[in-house]
Order: C-alpha cells, then sequence, then structure tokens
C-alpha cells in the first residue's frame, strides 16, 4: 500500500460472456475525494464493468488494484471487505425491519457488533448528513430516504470506495440535488465516489470527472471543464449528433376525455393512496401528474386504467367519454391505453414471445372468434419493429431478450395501435437511454392528435418537454395545476414536489 | 467449486431433462438390481424385450399409456396455469364413478349406441366437477390448490370405497367387494385380443385437442400469460378466476376420462385395486413432457414400459414386485436432479460459503 496509490484502479478489464464483449481492455481510477461518472447509453457495459469491480463477476483479463494492492473477487463480500461498497438500483434492504435493524444487520456479517454498528450508525450519519430516522421500517420510507439508509449501511461496513448503479433513477429533482450533497461530503471525508448515469445534467453538476462507456470500451474520458457543452458529450456517448429536444407543435385541445371528480383511493399494501383529486384530460393535450416516487401517483394510475393491484378507487366520480361513473363502480375501460410503470412484469411477459406480447391487450385483433392466429400477429409486430426500430432478430424474439428500452418500444406501439381515447404513461422513460427516450417522447407528442395523454413521471425534464399541463402531487394530494408555458409557475414545481410552502416546517431535507 | 444459478437457460432443456431423469432412474435402478445380486444389464433387457419385445408387450405399454397420458394431460394444462393438481387421483376416481353409474343405473333407460358416449360424459363430468371444489376454494378464500387436492383425494377414494362395499355392492359375488359387472353396452371396444381399448384413441385426441387449444385459442393463449405472469394477466383485463375454474373443470374432465378408461376399458366393474397410483404417475409424466400436451402421450409410453418393464421382472427374475415403485421414485428423484442440473451450474473458484 501506498499513500498516493488511487483507492481503485481497473487496467485493462475485459469480460466476455460468451461471443459477446461486454468490457474490452477498460482502464479507469478513482481516487480519494474523487466522484467519477461513469456515462453511457444502456448496453454500454456499465453495470458489467461495476459488477466486476463489486466481485460479483470476475474479468476474463485484466487487473484490479485497491490502494496499490492487486485484488482478486470471487464474490461481492470479498469487494466489501477492500472497502467497496455497491448502492444497486434496487436496494438490498429488507423492507419489513427497519433502518437500525437492517444495519446491524450487514454489520453482523463482517464482525460488528449491535452497539458498535449503532455508535457508528448515530456518528456517520451526522458526518454525511444522510438523515434518515433508523427507528422507522424501510417499507415506509421514500425512495430518496432508503437511499441514504443503503449508504449509511455501507458506511457503517467500512466502505471507503461506493459505487452507484444510476442512483438517480429513482429520485425526484430535489431528492437528487440531496444525493449530490451526499457526494460533497463523501468528497470531503476522503471517500471515492463512481456513479453509473446516462443523465447529462448529472455528470456536469456532480463529478469531478467523467468516464464515457460506448460499446464496452471507454472512448473518452474528461474533467467536466473541459466538455463544452451537454451536447458534445451526448455526441460522444451515443457516437453520432443528437437533438436533446423534441418538436412540439401548437395544438388546439379538443373535447375532454377523462374527468375525475373528488377522485379518492387507496393504495396496495399501506402505499400512499390520493384523496380530492379534481383533474380532466382533454384530447390533444398531455397533462402530466409529477410527484416525488411514493406520493400516490401510481395508486391514481392504478385506479384511473382499473388494470392493476398498485391502487383503488373508492369515493368521488370518473367521467369518460359521455359516461359518468361513481368511484366504486369504475372498472377502467377498453378505450385507456396503458403503459405501466414495471415494463417487465407488468408491462409484459419476458418468456414469451414478442409476438405473443404484442397481443397482450391485442386480443381482439389476435385472430377471428375463439382462435389465436399467431402469424397474424407476428405480422403485426414485425411492422410495429420496423415502424418504432426496435433492436430485435424478429418477432419470434423472447421479450425477456430486449433492452428495456426496446421493450418499452414495443409496449409503447402496442398500446398506441389500439387507438384509445386516453392514453396513460407511467414513468415511460424510467431507466432508458436517450435515443430510446427521444423516440418515445416524439411518439407521445404524435399521439396528442388522436387521444388525451395523462402521464405520471418524477422526471422535471421530461415532464417540461412534454406536457402542456403539469399537477403537482404530495402525499396523495394535487397540490397545483400549472400550465407549462407560465415560467414564474413552472419554477416553483422542485418546491411544490417537497411538500411547497405548507410543508416546509416538517420536512427537513429536500 | 460452488453452486450457481445459470444466468441464461439451457437450450433443449426440456429433452435435457427428461434425458437426465430417465438415465438417473436407469443407474439408480442398476445399483438396487446389483444389490439384489441379479445383473443390471441382464435385468434392463429382460425389461426391454418384456416391454417392446412382443405384440402383447407393446399393448400392455399402451393400456398404461392411456391413463397415464390423461392424467398426465390433467397436471399439464393445470400447470400451465401454475395450478398444482395433486388431484388427478381423486378427480380419476370419480369417473370411474361417474362412468360406473352411467354404466349401471342409466344404461337400462338408453338405446345400446348412446351406453358408451354416456359413460364417457359421466366420468368427464364427475371428474370435473369434483375438481370445482378445490377451484371454488381457491378464487373465493385463496386456500392453496396443492393441499386442497391432494386431500380430497382421500375423500374420493374412501367415497368410492363406501360404494362398492355398500349400495353398489354385487350380492352374488361373496366376500369380493365390488360392483356387479357392467352390462356390455358399456364395454369400450379393444383392439383384437389385446388389452388395447377405445380409450387410447380418446387419450391421443385429448393431447391432439389439448395442445390446438393452449397453442392456437385465444382461451388457451390467456392461461399460458396468466401462468407466466399474473400480473401481466391482470394488466390485459384477463379474469383470472374464470379461468381458474375453466382449468380445473378441463384437469378435472381428463383425469375422470382416466377413470372412465379403466373401469370401462380393462375391469368392467369397480374394485379395490382400480386406482394404482395413474393421478400421481400424470405428475411425473406432465413434468418429463416439460407440460407440453403433444409430448405427454410420449412420455405416457416411456413411463409405462418402465411400469410393465418392471412387471416382467418380477416374474422373470424373482425380484420383489416392489421393483417397479422402486424404478418410478427413482423416475421422480432423477427429475428433481435433473432440474437442478437445468437451473444452476457448478463454477470452479475458491470459496467456502455460497452466496
Amino acid at each position: 500500500m501506498s499513500e498516493n496509490a488511487p483507492l481503485l484502479s481497473c487496467r485493462g478489464v475485459t469480460k466476455r460472456f460468451g461471443e459477446v464483449v461486454a468490457n474490452r481492455d477498460i482502464t479507469f481510477e478513482v481516487r480519494s475525494g474523487q466522484v467519477q461518472a461513469l456515462l453511457g447509453e444502456n448496453g454500454a457495459g456499465k453495470s458489467t464493468l461495476m459488477s466486476v469491480i463489486a466481485g460479483r463477476f470476475r474479468p476474463d483479463a485484466g487487473e484490479i488494484h485497491v490502494r496499490g494492492e492487486l485484488v482478486q473477487f470471487s464474490r461481492p463480500a470479498d469487494a466489501m471487505r477492500m472497502g467497496i461498497g455497491m448502492v444497486y438500483q434496487r436496494f438490498m434492504l429488507v423492507e419489513r425491519l427497519t433502518v437500525a435493524e437492517n444495519i446491524r444487520l450487514s454489520a453482523h456479517s463482517c464482525g460488528i457488533g449491535s452497539r458498535e454498528a449503532d455508535r457508528r450508525m448515530a456518528e456517520l450519519s451526522e458526518r454525511y448528513g444522510l438523515g434518515v430516522d433508523p427507528s422507522r421500517t424501510v417499507g415506509s420510507l421514500s425512495m430518496g430516504e432508503r437511499q441514504r439508509a443503503e449508504i449509511l449501511k455501507l458506511l457503517v461496513q467500512n466502505a471507503n470506495i461506493l459505487i452507484f448503479d444510476e442512483p438517480t433513477a429513482v429520485l425526484s429533482q430535489p431528492e437528487a440535488e440531496g444525493l449530490f450533497k451526499i457526494f460533497d461530503r463523501l468528497r470531503q471525508n476522503g471517500c471515492g465516489v463512481v456513479f453509473i448515469t446516462h443523465k447529462l445534467e448529472e455528470v456536469m453538476a456532480a463529478a469531478d470527472h467523467i468516464s464515457i462507456l460506448r460499446r464496452g470500451r471507454i472512448i473518452a474520458s474528461v474533467a467536466p471543464g473541459e466538455i463544452e457543452s451537454k451536447r458534445e458529450l451526448a455526441r460522444l456517448m451515443v457516437g453520432r449528433e443528437f437533438v436533446l429536444a423534441v418538436d412540439k407543435p401548437e395544438l388546439n385541445p379538443g373535447e375532454t376525455v377523462l374527468e375525475l371528480k373528488h377522485f379518492a383511493g387507496s393504495g396496495a399494501s399501506g402505499r400512499t393512496g390520493f384523496e380530492g383529486v379534481n383533474l380532466s384530460v382533454r384530447r390533444g393535450e398531455i397533462l402530466a401528474v409529477i410527484g416525488v416516487a411514493g406520493n400516490g401517483q401510481s395508486a391514481l394510475a392504478a385506479a384511473v386504467t382499473g388494470n392493476t393491484d398498485a391502487g383503488l378507487a373508492e369515493s368521488g366520480s370518473v367521467t369518460f367519454g359521455d359516461e359518468t361513473v361513481s368511484a366504486p363502480d369504475w372498472k377502467g375501460h377498453h378505450g385507456i391505453a396503458h403503459v405501466p410503470e414495471d415494463r417487465h412484469n407488468t408491462g409484459s411477459v419476458h418468456d414469451m414471445t414478442l409476438a405473443e406480447n404484442y397481443a397482450l391487450t391485442r386480443l381482439d385483433a389476435a385472430g377471428d372468434g375463439p382462435w389465436f392466429d399467431l402469424s397474424r400477429i407476428a405480422k403485426k409486430t414485425q411492422k410495429a419493429i420496423e415502424n418504432y426500430s426496435i433492436r430485435a432478430t424478429g418477432a419470434e424474439d423472447m421479450a425477456g431478450s430486449l433492452s428495456g428500452g426496446n421493450l418499452q418500444k414495443l409496449i409503447l406501439a402496442r398500446e398506441l395501435a389500439r387507438k384509445p381515447e386516453l392514453f396513460v404513461a407511467e414513468q415511460p422513460t424510467q431507466g432508458l437511454d436517450i435515443a430510446s427516450t427521444e423516440e418515445i417522447w416524439a411518439a407521445l407528442i404524435r399521439q396528442r392528435k388522436h387521444s388525451g395523454i395523462l402521464l405520471f413521471s418524477g422526471d422535471l425534464k421530461e415532464v417540461l418537454t412534454l406536457a402542456d399541463r403539469i399537477a403537482v402531487m404530495f402525499r396523495g394530494r394535487i397540490l397545483e395545476v400549472l400550465d407549462a408555458l407560465d415560467a414564474d409557475a413552472v419554477a416553483r414545481i422542485g418546491l411544490l414536489m417537497a411538500g411547497g410552502e405548507t410543508a416546509e416546517g416538517d420536512s427537513q431535507c429536500a | 467449486m460452488r453452486i450457481v444459478r445459470r444466468t441464461r437457460p439451457i437450450r433443449y432443456k426440456a429433452l435435457v431433462t427428461a434425458l437426465l431423469a430417465v438415465g438417473f432412474a436407469l443407474a439408480a435402478g442398476a445399483l438396487v438390481f446389483a444389490g439384489q445380486g441379479v445383473n443390471p444389464l441382464e435385468a434392463y433387457a429382460v425389461m426391454v424385450s418384456g416391454a417392446l419385445g412382443s405384440l402383447n408387450g407393446l399393448a400392455e405399454v399402451a393400456v398404461k399409456a392411456v391413463p397415464l397420458t390423461l392424467t398426465g394431460l390433467s397436471v399439464a394444462v393445470a400447470a400451465t396455469m401454475l395450478l398444482w393438481n395433486i388431484g388427478a387421483e381423486g378427480q380419476f376416481v370419480w369417473g370411474a364413478i361417474g362412468a360406473g353409474w352411467a354404466a349401471l343405473y342409466l344404461s337400462p333407460f338408453l338405446p345400446t349406441a348412446l351406453v358408451i358416449p354416456a359413460c364417457l360424459l359421466c366420468g368427464a363430468l364427475a371428474g370435473a366437477l369434483w375438481a370445482m371444489i378445490p377451484a371454488a376454494l381457491r378464487v373465493r378464500y385463496g386456500v392453496s390448490e396443492i393441499l386442497t387436492t391432494l386431500l380430497l383425494n382421500y375423500v374420493a377414494i374412501i367415497f368410492m370405497e363406501h360404494l362398492y362395499f355398500g349400495p353398489w355392492r354385487d350380492p352374488m359375488a361373496f366376500g369380493f367387494p365390488g360392483t356387479p359387472t357392467f352390462p356390455e353396452a358399456s364395454w369400450l371396444p379393444r383392439l383384437g385380443k389385446t388389452r388395447l381399448h377405445l380409450g387410447a384413441l380418446v387419450a391421443v385426441l385429448a393431447a391432439a385437442g389439448l395442445h390446438l387449444l393452449l397453442a392456437r385459442t385465444k382461451w388457451g393463449y390467456r392461461i399460458r400469460v396468466t401462468g407466466r405472469s399474473a400480473q401481466a394477466a391482470r394488466y390485459a383485463g384477463m379474469n383470472t378466476s374464470r379461468q381458474t375454474y375453466a382449468v380445473m373443470a378441463t384437469a378435472g374432465a381428463l383425469a375422470g376420462l382416466a377413470g372412465m378408461g379403466e373401469v370401462c376399458g380393462i375391469h368392467y366393474l369397480i374394485r379395490e385395486g382400480i386406482n394404482p397410483g395413474y393421478g400421481y404417475d400424470g405428475i411425473i409424466v406432465a413434468c418429463l413432457a416439460g407440460l407440453r400436451p403433444a409430448l405427454v402421450p410420449v412420455y405416457g409410453v416411456v413411463l409405462g414400459t418402465f411400469l410393465i418393464g418392471a412387471d416382467r421382472l418380477q416374474s422373470a427374475m424373482q425380484l420383489p414386485s416392489s421393483i417397479g415403485l422402486v424404478l418410478e421414485g427413482a423416475l421422480l428423484l432423477g427429475l428433481l436432479a435433473a432440474e437442478a442440473v437445468t437451473r444452476f451450474r457448478i463454477a470452479s473458484g475458491k470459496g467456502d460459503d455460497n452466496v
């Protein structure tokens, strides 16, 4: 070990899966007090590289050094012992236990006793400004709080190299800014941070150094100051020129397709419900419901579409077309198309073919009478694959073999083909790369001509790009509905998402 | 060395599983034979020639394959929707009771040509109705069908015993509890001098029909979706309660047809021993076939060969009669082992604990 050796350095790391080379000759390092961003599109090999560093995969070639010492991990526990902690997108916390219990549990596994763990928990939480109540159960925490609990857990286990896999994917804008403040504290305390992302703004805002990964290689390694514009960064990442905004033509909204009055309901298994919701969506407009995850949006979306168990309408009324139904009798309508939040388990069936998945909500178009005509639906699927440039070898591919972006495009194509009156999209681009995101945005804007669109999103940029009107949701209520063209109103969204003026007193962390 | 989950499924999973299972059963059987002082190769030669070496042997294999195929289909169709029908045995028994009722008590009122169709219908219907109990408990109260179908088997068997010991008992058969022999009009036609009966055609048609139903109809598509992802089925607006009833009714009817075939095609009466566990064997057949209806008859014949071969072995080499059960048990264990092999792999690399 030497004092000025980097905390972590990879030299020539290569990882193959069969024929596919996921990482090729990767060399990069993280120094003490440095925040290193690993930028790349989906499928560029970011997650594989992180898994190699965290000991989940063994590299086929190359070396990993920690504080100058050559290491070989055969499992994640080895990496943890060397101070490398991973914060995955799906947090490794037991939901039914409290934060403290979770932390003690993992502390025990590396030989730290409960009392010591509690002491460190208090001290580290203070030092890094993590601010999570250790006595709360993880299931009751917001995504941002869970992430902080996860960070605390790793710090208690002596981690000083923290790796974050797309850490802001589940966070709201204010929460993401909070995370970057934590990065600052980690930096001041001499930790090394690596975060994987494909969001350019974040890289510019939070990183000391940027490594850009494309097709398994590091194609550029730069400091944020050396980058002239986001456009240049995007070009490096994608390999071609990209327009970072989508054209949105003016459109006069038509008749109201959906109207909710005093709509209230509950969420599944103790999750936040919603109450007093008054909203209307007209044909030709995109109404975005924005909010930090866990403020009742999932329950509201489920109650409107009536096709998942995430929420249930209980009181108030729903008017769809010319028909008004009281909430308990509302069971959804076939004129509502829905892109669900969980594209892998709800929106598709991973071990069925693309053609079979394309029939999921369009069984009426899949054959005459009782017959299921696979060749007919396969033709339609093939067309969708071409029209939406979905990367697949054909309609016979398994849905599980598609990347998130391509799968989402297939689901989108299927739902658009239903010619719906109302189109409900939940987090349609969460976790997707720039190219897919743009295509999905463009498709939603095109669809405005034909339907009213109700968009649920936690991504401020997405909402500002797409929405005509913006409803901010907090703790189950719509705080305000803003005009997207009103710049003053839009500027308040971040504050409203955190509870606005009313809740300033009791929410200490943004 | 440690065991890790395979990251991608292996190719030809169903075939590999079946080959491994059969191979494991043969290897385990060889050990048992050796323990009994019998040369395993010789024993297997006797089994093969006994089961497949003569026309009569082949016909007997087919006779066994009929109920095995039907109960196999019963388990397979339910499992396609992720329902575990351990109750094919009870549904089989009810199929026998339904067919027996038609043969003994309904046939006097029917023209001869309608007696066999009536037996078929009553057998299928009785099995289907019996399967409605676990379906209703599952839909209404969320009770696991694994438990209810299994436990109801014992109820069905005891009820059948009650019938042939009590109200349906043949007063002319002294000492032997059982129903009177069915009238000849209810006997399923046989092929030549063998015991191979019309049930074989029923089994083949059922397999083809079920294959078509699952692959080519919207009904079958819905069932496949529900079995793979209940969330996706809910999202697509499918009514899983109604599907549960329909699938369990289909499964019950198939097992019921197996029971009908045994009493109307082989025994011509109901007595002890008409149900030697075909319902449970159906689980093995369905798993060997990877739940694919088109493959179920194939593995029905494979298991039939095992059973007939073991039968012949017992008489030819004076081995205990339980040798058939031993082989069948080994087949089931082999199936589980094969399942593990196809899902996990052994990785090299040091490490004293498995993650």
